[in-house]
C-alpha cells in the first residue's frame, strides 16, 4: 500500500499522466469529434468507425477515462506538491537561518564591504541587520514558485471544469422589437440588430435590453462578438445571425393587415386553391442578356439585392416566381406585399456564477505569477560581515553562478 | 513597400550565410558583417511592420503571413538581446537561421492586407498574439541551440565543455521564457474565447495543440529541474518540441480546420 501511495504521489506518475493526456489530446485533434456516425463510416470504414465509436474516440474529451485522467492528475498534484507546503515553508525558514549563521568564505576589505552592500541595495536586496553584519535577501517568494504553480494548475482544472460543466446555456433567435422572458422572469429585448455598420464593414451588433423580473434593474448595451451583455448571473452573447423575409398581408375588403416574418418555407394560403407559398429568400441575383435569373445562395454580409422565391397559387393553378421587395401580389381580395428583409440575431444566453469565473481568472493570474517566481525569482542570500561574505542559494543554477561570479570578480578587481 | 519585406529577408539570409562562413573559418570579420546585416535586416523588417500596421490600421499580426513575420521579428529581437548580454557568437548562429527560415515561410503566404474580421477586434488580440510570437521565437531559438549543441557534440566537443554548458543552459532558459509566454497565450486566449464564443475551452485543434506543446515543455522542464537532465537529452527534447511548435503554428491551420481557421 505504501509503495502504491508513493507511486501515486511521484513525479513519475505525474509525467505518465501528462503523456496520456497529451496522447489523447493528439487523438482528439486528429479524429473529428462529436460528428455523425455516417461521417466516421465514410472516413474510416464500418469496422474502424464502430471501434472508434465504441472506444469513445469520437468524443474523447468527454469520455470517462479522460475525466479519470484529470482526476488522477489532480490527486497527483495534491499529493505531490500541495501537501508539501509545510516542508517548503520549513525549508525557506531554514535557509534564512543558514544565511544568518553562515561562515564567510570570501574575504572583504573595508572598502569592498561598502561597495558590495551598495551593489546589493541597488539590486533591491532586502537587508536584515545582525550582530557584526547583515543578511541580504532577494526573491524569497521564489521558494514557493513550484508550489504555487502546481496549486494554480489544480485551481485551473477545478474552476475550469466547473465553468465548463455547470452553466445553463440556451440559444435563441430574437427578432428586433421582440422580447424574450427567461424562466426566472428576466426579460431580454432586442432593440435593434445590424450585420454591417454604416460604412459597410461586417459588424454583427445587437442593441439589447435586459430587465429583471420585478423591473427594478435594467441594462441596455450594444452586444458584439467580443462584448457580451452581463446582467446578474447572465451573459448574453451575439452568437449567430440571420436574415428573414417579411410579407404584409392586406385584406382589401376590410382593410385588415398582418405582418408575417419568414425564416423557413411557409404556406400563406387563403384557401387550398389560392394564396402564396414562400420557399426561400436569396441574398442577390444575376440577370443575363436573355433575362434569365441566377440566384446567389449565400453571403456573409447584408443582402444586397434580396429576392423572394415563391409559388403563387390562384384558382388551383400554381406558378413559381420571384418577388422583389416592394412588389405586391394580389389574389382576390388579398394583397401580399413583399417588404425589405429584416436582419436578426441568434443569442446565446448563459447562466453561470460570476464567482466561478472570478476563481478561474484568479487561477490564470496566479499561474503566470507562479511560473515567473519559479523560473526568474531564484532566492539568494548574501551574508555580509566585517571580514568577509558568503553567498547562499537553494536553487543553484548555472546562470546565477555566472552572474554572481562576474559581479564578485568585478568587485575584487576594482578593489 | 513589400520591397522592405524582401530586403529584410535577403539581409537575414546574407547574415546567416556570413555567420556560418565566419563560424566555419573561425574568423571574426564575416561574423561582424553578419551582425551588421542582421541589424540592417531588423531595421528593414521593423520599418515594414510599422508601415503595414499604419496601412492596415491595426497591429499587423492578424493572419498567417503577418504572424510569421512577427514571429521572425521576435526571434531577431531575442537574438540581439541575448547577444548584447552574453557577447557569444553561437547565440547569433542559432538566432539568424531561425529568423530567416520563419520569414521565408512568411514569404510563401498571401501578403495582401485584409480587413480584420469582427472576432479579432478585441483588446486581447495584442497580448494573445504578441506573446505567441515571442513564445514561439524563444522556443525556435532554443530548438536551434539544441541543433547547434548536437552538431558540436558530433564534431567531438565534450558535454562538460564550458561553451557546451552555456549553450545547454541558455536553451533551457529560453524554454522557461517560452513556457511562461505560452501560458499567457493559452490563458489570454481562454478569456478571449469566453468573451467571443461563450466557452473558455472548446478543444479546437489550435487550442488542443497549444496544450500538447505546453505539456511537452512541462515534461521538458520537469526532467531538467527534478531529474537534472542536461546536455544531449535536453537538446533532443528541444528539437522535437520545435516540431510541435511548428505544427501548432502552421500545421494546424493547414490541416485541421477549426475556430482559428481565419488565421490562414
Amino acid at each position: 500500500m505504501k509503495k502504491f501511495l508513493r507511486f501515486i504521489r511521484s513525479m513519475k506518475f505525474g509525467m505518465i499522466l501528462l503523456i496520456l493526456v497529451m496522447a489523447l489530446s493528439l487523438a482528439g485533434s486528429l479524429i473529428p469529434q462529436q460528428d455523425k456516425a455516417m461521417r466516421y463510416v465514410s472516413l474510416y470504414g464500418d469496422k474502424t468507425a464502430a471501434l472508434l465509436i465504441g472506444l469513445g474516440a469520437t468524443d474523447i474529451f468527454h469520455t470517462w477515462y479522460f475525466y479519470a485522467l484529470e482526476i488522477l492528475l489532480c490527486l497527483n498534484l495534491v499529493l505531490c506538491s500541495i501537501l508539501r507546503f509545510p516542508r517548503i515553508r520549513k525549508a525557506a525558514a531554514e535557509w534564512q537561518k543558514k544565511a544568518e549563521n553562515a561562515e564567510t568564505d570570501q574575504p572583504l576589505s573595508e572598502g569592498q564591504r561598502s561597495k558590495l552592500e551598495e551593489y546589493l541595495s541597488t539590486r533591491r536586496y532586502g537587508k536584515a541587520a545582525r550582530d557584526g553584519g547583515a543578511v541580504y535577501r532577494k526573491n524569497a517568494l521564489g521558494f514557493y514558485g513550484s508550489f504555487l504553480t502546481h496549486l494554480s494548475i489544480l485551481l485551473v482544472l477545478l474552476f475550469g471544469s466547473l465553468v465548463l460543466l455547470t452553466p445553463d446555456i440556451q440559444d435563441r433567435t430574437l427578432m428586433p422589437g421582440d422580447t424574450l422572458t427567461l424562466d426566472d422572469g428576466t426579460q431580454i429585448t432586442c432593440d435593434s440588430f445590424h450585420i454591417e455598420d454604416e460604412t459597410g464593414k461586417l459588424d454583427y451588433a445587437s442593441v439589447l435590453t435586459a430587465a429583471s423580473a420585478d423591473g427594478k434593474e435594467a441594462k441596455q448595451q450594444e452586444v458584439r462578438v467580443n462584448t457580451p451583455l452581463r446582467f446578474g448571473a447572465y451573459k448574453i452573447y451575439q452568437h449567430t445571425y440571420g436574415t428573414a423575409g417579411q410579407v404584409k398581408i392586406t385584406n382589401r375588403k376590410n382593410g385588415a393587415e398582418d405582418l408575417v416574418t419568414l425564416t423557413e418555407p411557409t404556406n400563406l394560403l387563403i384557401d387550398p386553391m389560392n394564396g402564396v407559398i414562400f420557399n426561400a429568400l436569396y441574398p442577390a441575383y444575376l440577370v443575363d442578356a436573355d433575362g434569365n435569373y441566377t440566384l446567389i445562395t449565400n453571403t456573409s454580409g447584408s443582402y444586397p439585392d434580396p429576392v423572394y422565391d415563391i409559388r403563387s397559387i390562384s384558382g388551383g393553378m400554381s406558378a413559381s416566381m420571384l418577388a422583389f421587395p416592394g412588389e405586391e401580389l394580389v389574389n382576390g381580395d388579398i394583397a401580399f406585399t413583399f417588404l425589405d428583409p429584416v436582419e436578426y440575431p441568434g443569442l446565446r444566453i448563459k447562466h453561470v456564477s460570476p464567482w466561478l469565473f472570478g476563481g478561474l481568472y484568479f487561477s490564470f493570474g496566479l499561474m503566470v505569477l507562479a511560473l515567473y517566481l519559479c523560473f526568474f525569482a531564484v532566492p539568494v542570500y548574501v551574508s555580509v560581515k566585517d571580514d568577509g561574505y558568503a553567498v547562499l542559494s537553494p536553487k543553484i543554477q548555472e546562470g546565477l553562478l555566472i552572474d554572481l561570479r562576474a559581479l564578485l570578480e568585478e568587485k575584487e578587481e576594482s578593489a | 513597400m513589400n520591397m522592405l519585406f524582401f530586403a529584410a529577408l535577403i539581409a537575414y539570409f546574407a547574415a546567416s550565410a556570413a555567420q556560418f562562413f565566419g563560424a566555419a573559418m573561425k574568423k571574426e570579420g564575416p561574423r561582424k558583417i553578419a551582425r551588421l546585416l542582421f541589424g540592417a535586416g531588423l531595421l528593414l523588417h521593423t520599418a515594414y511592420m510599422v508601415w503595414r500596421g499604419i496601412e492596415a490600421r491595426r497591429v499587423p499580426l492578424a493572419n498567417q503571413f503577418e504572424f510569421a513575420s512577427g514571429f521572425a521579428w521576435a526571434a531577431v529581437v531575442i537574438g540581439f538581446i541575448l547577444y548584447s548580454r552574453l557577447k557569444q557568437q553561437w547565440v547569433m548562429t542559432a538566432a539568424m537561421p531561425a529568423a530567416f527560415l520563419v520569414l521565408s515561410y512568411a514569404a510563401f503566404q498571401p501578403m495582401e492586407i485584409k480587413d480584420i474580421m469582427p472576432a479579432l477586434r478585441s483588446t486581447w488580440f495584442v497580448l494573445h498574439i504578441g506573446s505567441a510570437a515571442f513564445s514561439y521565437a524563444a522556443f525556435a531559438i532554443a530548438g536551434s541551440l539544441g541543433v547547434s549543441y548536437l552538431v558540436q557534440l558530433k564534431k567531438g566537443k565534450k558535454e562538460d565543455d564550458a561553451r557546451m554548458k552555456q549553450i545547454d543552459y541558455l536553451g533551457y532558459r529560453l524554454v522557461c521564457l517560452g513556457f511562461l509566454l505560452l501560458t499567457v497565450v493559452i490563458f489570454s486566449g481562454a478569456i478571449w474565447a469566453e468573451q467571443a464564443w461563450s466557452s473558455w475551452w472548446s478543444w479546437d485543434p489550435k487550442e488542443t495543440w497549444a496544450l500538447i506543446t505546453w505539456i511537452f515543455y512541462a515534461i521538458y522542464l520537469h526532467q531538467r529541474l527534478r531529474l537534472k537532465w542536461q546536455g544531449k537529452r535536453m537538446a533532443w527534447l528541444a528539437v522535437v518540441a520545435v516540431v510541435l511548435v511548428v505544427f501548432t503554428f502552421a500545421g494546424v491551420n493547414l490541416l485541421l480546420p477549426g475556430l482559428h481557421s481565419y488565421a490562414v
